[in-house]
């Protein structure tokens, strides 16, 4: 039996997209038969990410209706082969396809793979109505910032509603600097108020907006640092229990320096 | 204090709906509404002035109020007519008053509204955080175990007590009870109001240190630490 995870923020931008690809391919390079759905129907994005756009013959909305098969809309990942996208259309909207459908899609496809990971739209609309509907886990992805705080509190609660209990938290585009100046919100911060298990920290990094327009998830960089902590999630959700990393902490001699500052 | 309140408030909504000229005459009893008609009023001003008064939604014509009406005032099919038009309404009719203390002919009836029946004491409470966009509304006391968050709402005709960190907004006491509190473990609201006394967060708000009770002191809300 595969499981069926969704990736949802509420706010948007703070990273759903490139959390589902990267996932995605962290899944796929463990060997595992990944499949990612985008539900985005009319602002899709995630097949950019994954450089696939060029690929892609049919989409959600042909399967869910009864057009094709999905097997027939699903798309290969050039490099990783055992890693499938099922794009949605650019031209319908959130009202072509409905939660029913969705879950009785995900039922057929839970036999052939692994992991079926849905990549929701922002907001807590149809859109995320139908995202959710077929999930038995989801990540939350927020960002420390107060308004997605907020919002990500708000999403858990709706979760919590549509009896989704299995819920994980990523804490995406951290800068260690702001939160030492206490310019940012901590992981304390967000814990006390999401209190729910956190499977990921990844820090802001200049390398996700490259990545992002060479169509390859910062996942495959060797020197990225939120490469690296995709990577510590994929591990989290196969059950590794893998510490968070820390960003160095002062030596000797910088805390002698603020010792002397003090004076 | 509270007594007081509630007294000038029923006051001034009678004020607005009350007209001493009016045929008809409502008096609130335990038992129900007692009704007398002005001398030598014709019965069709009678029945379109009560119909009126229901379809307006008056206050007092409550679903299950039973009415009382004097007996041989109208004759008896006349008197059928008005139980038929209280029943599509939903309210009980009788002829037969039960309450034997009632004023012979008050000359300038001081209309009593039925005072809201005391709730039985009972408590509301919730296992789990309420977060954002969640609301919690209830006639009685709440007790949350779990924190409640921002932009969460509380909102307890009693009071609240929270196991946990509040940052929502609370409100207290909210059907006028200036005696109801607020405790929780960190007490950092966002806005606090109990009964109509309202206060909100400092612009920098520190983290609250311990446990603390806010209650009304001289019109104000204020937090007292508390030990639990």
């Amino acid at each position: 039996m595969s499981e069926i995870i969704v990736i949802t923020s509420g706010k948007g931008g703070v990273g759903k997209t490139t959390t589902t690809a990267n996932i995605g391919v962290g899944l796929a390079m463990r060997g595992n038969r990944v499949a990612l759905i985008d539900t985005d129907t009319g602002l899709r994005n995630l097949d950019l990410l994954l450089g696939l756009e060029n690929r892609i013959m049919y989409d959600l909305v042909d399967v869910t209706s009864g057009r094709v098969k999905f097997n027939k809309a699903l798309v290969r990942h050039k490099k990783y082969d055992t890693l499938y996208l099922l794009p949605t259309s650019q031209v319908k909207d959130k009202s072509a396809v409905n939660p029913e459908q969705l879950v009785e899609l995900c039922k057929e496809m839970q036999k052939d793979f692994d992991f079926i990971i849905i990549d929701c739209p922002a907001g807590i609309e149809q859109g995320f109505k139908t995202a959710i509907a077929a999930a038995d886990c989801a990540i939350v992805v927020t960002m420390p910032e107060i308004s997605a705080v907020r919002d990500a509190d708000k999403i858990i609660g709706e979760l919590g509603r549509a009896d989704k209990e299995n819920i994980k938290l990523i804490v995406n585009r951290i800068r260690p600097q702001m939160v030492e100046n206490g310019d940012m919100l901590d992981m304390e911060d967000i814990n006390e108020i999401l209190s729910i298990d956190c499977i990921g920290q990844v820090p802001d990094d200049e390398m996700v907006v490259t990545a992002t327009n060479r169509g390859e998830p910062v996942i495959a960089m060797k020197d990225s640092t939120a490469g690296k902590a995709y990577k510590n999630i994929v591990g989290r959700l196969c059950g590794e229990r893998i510490p968070f990393y820390k960003p160095p902490k002062e030596g000797f001699f910088a805390k002698l320096k603020k010792l002397f500052g003090m004076f | 204090m509270c007594k007081e309140n509630l007294f000038r408030f029923y006051s001034l909504r009678n004020a607005g709906v009350i007209d001493l000229n009016d045929i008809v005459k409502i008096k609130g009893l335990k038992s129900g509404l007692q009704l007398t008609f002005a001398k030598g009023a014709s019965f069709d001003d009678v029945q379109a002035n009560l119909l009126h008064k229901l379809q307006t939604g008056e206050k007092f014509f409550i679903r299950g109020t039973t009415v009382f009406v004097p007996k041989d005032f109208f004759a008896e099919e006349q008197n059928e007519k008005l139980r038929r038009m209280f029943h599509r309404h939903g309210m009980l009719f009788s002829t037969e008053l039960k309450m034997p203390t009632f004023p012979k002919t008050p000359t300038k009836t001081v209309v009593e509204v039925k005072k809201a029946e005391e709730p039985a004491p009972k408590m509301l409470v919730i296992n789990r955080t309420v977060r954002g966009g969640q609301e919690v509304k209830t006639e009685s006391s709440v007790m949350i175990f779990g924190n409640v968050n921002p932009g969460a709402q509380i909102v307890a005709g009693g009071n609240i007590d929270i196991r946990g960190i509040c940052r929502g907004f609370v409100h207290a006491g909210a059907f006028g009870d200036e005696s109801a509190f607020v405790v929780a473990d960190r007490l950092m609201p966002m806005q606090i109001r109990i009964a109509d006394v309202i206060a909100r967060s400092p612009d920098n708000m520190e983290k609250a240190q311990q446990a603390e009770r806010a209650s009304i002191k001289d019109g104000h809300i204020v937090f007292e630490p508390i030990m639990r």
